[in-house]
């Protein structure tokens, strides 16, 4: 199987994961339940809306006849995940039935939100403190900065003749399971790195926070505390002030990592210091399915795989150089080619070694059709016909199933078996566990799946 | 929350499919009329306070299910409506973040509708009133219908230019009024649905029959821009302008029996994203009451007789039709038969297919 493990949708899928305790103390915190919200399916959030008011636990058949027969399977889902949030509590009577209610916390908080409305987590500091205060256009290149050169050097790291040192700890967290990092050999980007470089912006921006997340136990960090500030964090409004000295220890490590990435910036007054969430912090608990921080397009692809990208981005030219032949840079402009043999190094590049033994699926294309359409050039992608001419991204499936004719199953080998019977029960063991891949009846030869091999074993023995 | 690398996503090659599946941009029409919420019209039992509660606390939470949703509130005054209320601009103040400081909003939009009810009541001085005392709900449905074209176009919801120039064309036919003709377009619904735009008519004073042209434009209007209209009627009679809107747009129409839980009604019903309604139990129509209003004295009537040419309704025999100048030949009564009320309305609808 492909492996999927980078695609990890949201924060719920992480909050989800903690343990009952903790999920409830989170409910503590307003915000976390807005977000918590908004996170789930749209049938799960009516839900919850409609329960808001009732104190007493609903039973579930009711609840079932609130939909209509094609809506059971959306049904069950929702209730699955409200359950598994533990924004519903189940509940089962003497008479067996379930009924569900909403959190206590939970329900308190949201009825409160209704009624007085949403309010921000932290005031922002007086702009007479604050004297200068960078521009929403400011603030955003800012981010993008941080954010590209974070990924440059990513990818730059990857190239034996560009190495760079990483310059704080913080990096070699993230990079971790992007770049193998191997003795004496230059660092190369993993398939997850690859997928990874390819995917938009908040996909990746979710990914690193991930991987920060899971390392902050390393650091003696609680990972519910750091989740709650993070989705608090998501609830301030960009380009606004706010003190630092309104936060724990905790956060104020968490502000300077994040600060490297461009998800805040840092500045420091006369006497205090303060933080300045950018885009990329406030759009961290909207769901990836969300364009808000939907980037202009900027690639041309042309039925001749020739390539157009009016970008004078570095990284979106190395980002191409992963897939293509980029043949000659104007100042706003790269010119290149999607070429086999371009493609045949993205595909190598996408598959570590290990997995090069597994039949390995179609990712790797999928994630570069993707990338070219979600980055199309606005011109392009106005258009009424696909955004990536068809041919081209025929071709480049048909160049990808070209790599993957022979498929490679680890196996073992028996021969010499002492009788006709020995064998066929053999061939018959191993048909039933699954595992047969090839028989010879007449020289009484098989081959059997690695897998079962010690099953194997332990039948013939048990044959003698 | 499809993955990206999802087979599907990736063959999913329409720029539509960015947005998730509820957001939505709720358009919330208002009924101000103060011959209704201060008349004799007690039998309402919920006072106008009351309303308001139940109704902000139902925009809050329209708000709390997404942060990239949208309300805007239009209050339908007697003489006058106007826009109060817009989530998306008082947003503007302090950027983003889903919703801003709602105490205050909510201060902001109140002050806006006192000051929108007194600027209503000194036009209603000039022109005191006769006879049933309607709000003016064609031109606030048209003010809500003008506002979602506004978004449409500019784009920021809508990534596809044939889209966009369509609803161009529909906006433009159906600024004429009587006579109208539609630019046929097919509109791709499955582009639509991921926007979830909606208007919701809350409405209490009765129906005026003198607008009834203007509010079936409006209704017609908003069927081609694939817009639902809701109505949660809150006054003592049905209406049967909005039982019409919600049966053509595909929305919902419900009288809640009881006022006092009227938050719960419109959280159940109408906080339902539109992706949703599709398999949910929704309150079905009882009836619709089709009957039209003539062109000519405006009162509503069962029969009456219809111009072929432009379809213009009058409840008397005339020689010429008034909208479009067409001359009736002479008319013969077994031939000229008025038609009944069902088969008019169905004809009305196919006509205006």
């Amino acid at each position: 199987m492909p492996q999927v493990k980078i695609i990890a949708k949201n924060f719920m899928d992480m909050v989800a994961a903690l343990p009952a305790l903790k999920l409830d103390k989170l409910y503590d915190n307003t915000f976390i339940c807005e977000a918590v919200l908004r996170s789930l399916p749209p049938l799960a959030k009516k839900y919850v809306l409609q329960l808001l008011y009732i104190d007493e636990p609903v039973t579930a058949k009711s609840m079932e006849d609130w939909v209509l027969t094609d809506g059971t399977s959306k049904h069950r889902v929702a209730i699955d995940r409200l359950i598994q949030l533990r924004v519903f509590l189940e509940i089962t009577d003497r008479k067996k039935e379930t009924s569900y209610r909403l959190n206590p916390k939970f329900q308190g908080n949201l009825q409160h939100y209704i009624v007085h409305g949403g309010v921000l987590p932290r005031e922002s500091m007086s702009s007479s403190i604050t004297v200068r205060l960078p521009t929403a256009e400011e603030l955003d290149s800012y981010a993008l900065e941080q954010w590209e050169s974070f990924l440059l050097q990513l990818i730059s790291s990857s190239q034996p003749e560009k190495m760079t040192s990483f310059t704080s700890s913080m990096m070699k967290i993230f990079q971790q399971g992007l770049l193998s990092l191997r003795d004496k050999e230059a660092p190369k980007l993993t398939e997850s790195g690859f997928q990874f470089l390819l995917m938009d912006t908040n996909a990746q921006l979710w990914y690193i926070i991930r991987e920060y997340i899971i390392n902050s136990e390393v650091r003696g960090v609680d990972s519910a505390d750091l989740i709650s500030f993070l989705l608090e964090l998501s609830f301030h409004v960009t380009g606004q002030a706010y003190n630092a000295s309104t936060l724990n220890d905790v956060q104020r490590s968490a502000i300077n990592d994040l600060a490297e990435l461009g998800l805040i910036k840092l500045q420091q007054g006369r006497k205090d210091n303060w933080f300045i969430p950018t885009k990329l912090a406030t759009n961290l608990s909207v769901s990836l399915s969300d364009s808000s921080s939907r980037k202009q397009g900027f690639v041309v692809v042309e039925t001749n795989f020739r390539l157009y990208a009016y970008s004078t981005s570095k990284l979106h030219c190395e980002i191409l150089r992963l897939f293509a032949r980029v043949e000659y840079q104007l100042p706003n402009l790269i010119v290149g080619a999607i070429t086999k043999e371009s493609l045949y190094t993205a595909f190598e590049n996408g598959i570590t070694s290990e997995q090069a033994i597994v039949p390995y699926s179609e990712t790797v294309n999928l994630q570069i059709i993707s990338f070219l359409q979600q980055n199309a050039h606005p011109r392009v992608s106005d258009r009424a016909a696909p955004s990536v001419p068809e041919n081209v991204t025929d071709q480049i499936r048909l160049w990808e199933s070209d790599l993957n004719r022979v498929e490679v199953t680890p196996a073992n080998f028996y021969d010499e078996f002492p009788s006709k019977d020995v064998f066929e029960g053999a061939c018959d063991y191993a048909r039933d566990n699954g595992g047969l891949l090839w028989e010879d009846s007449k020289r009484m030869r098989l081959v059997v799946k690695a897998e079962i091999h010690t099953l194997m074993r332990d039948y013939l023995h048990r044959q003698k | 929350m499809v993955s990206h690398i999802g087979p599907v996503t990736v063959m999913d090659s329409a720029p539509s499919k960015q947005y998730s599946d509820d957001v939505s941009l709720v358009m919330v029409l208002l009924d101000t009329n103060p011959f209704f919420w201060g008349g004799e019209n007690t039998t309402t039992k919920v006072s106008f306070s009351n309303f308001l509660i139940h109704v902000i606390s139902f925009l809050n939470s329209v708000l709390l299910l997404n942060q990239l949703n949208q309300v805007v509130v239009i209050a339908t005054g007697y003489n006058s409506c106007d826009y109060i209320f817009d989530s998306s601009t008082s947003e503007s103040l302090n950027v983003s973040s889903g919703n801003g400081k709602m105490p205050a909003l909510c201060s902001k939009m109140l002050q806006k509708l006192e000051e929108f009810v007194i600027r209503d009541e000194q036009l209603s001085k000039e022109n005191s009133p006769s006879g049933i005392v309607s709000s003016l709900l064609s031109g606030s449905l048209s003010l809500a219908l003008c506002y979602i074209q506004k978004v449409l176009r500019s784009g920021r919801l809508h990534p596809n230019p044939r889209l966009r120039d369509a609803f161009f064309s529909v906006v433009v036919a159906c600024l004429g009024i009587g006579c109208i003709s539609f630019n046929f377009i097919e509109i791709e619904l499955s582009h639509l649905t991921d926007i979830n735009l909606q208007i919701l008519c809350l409405q209490g004073s009765p129906d005026g029959p003198e607008q009834y042209v203007a509010v079936m434009n409006a209704i017609f209007s908003a069927q081609r821009s694939m817009v639902p209209i809701d109505s949660c009627i809150v006054g003592v009679q049905h209406s049967a302008f909005l039982q019409q809107a919600s049966y053509i747009t595909g929305g919902v129409y419900l009288k809640p029996p009881q006022l006092d839980g009227l938050f719960q009604y419109l959280s159940t019903v109408f906080a339902t994203d539109l992706h949703s309604r599709s398999f949910l139990q929704l309150p079905k129509p009882v009836g619709v009451d089709f009957r039209a209003s003539c062109f000519c004295h405006k009162s509503t009537i069962d029969m009456g007789y219809i111009c072929s040419v432009c379809l213009s309704i009058f409840c008397k025999q005339h020689k010429k039709c008034s909208t479009c100048g067409s001359v009736f030949g002479q008319a013969n009564p077994e031939v000229k038969l008025p038609t009944d009320r069902k088969r008019k309305a169905i004809d009305l609808n196919a006509a205006y297919n």
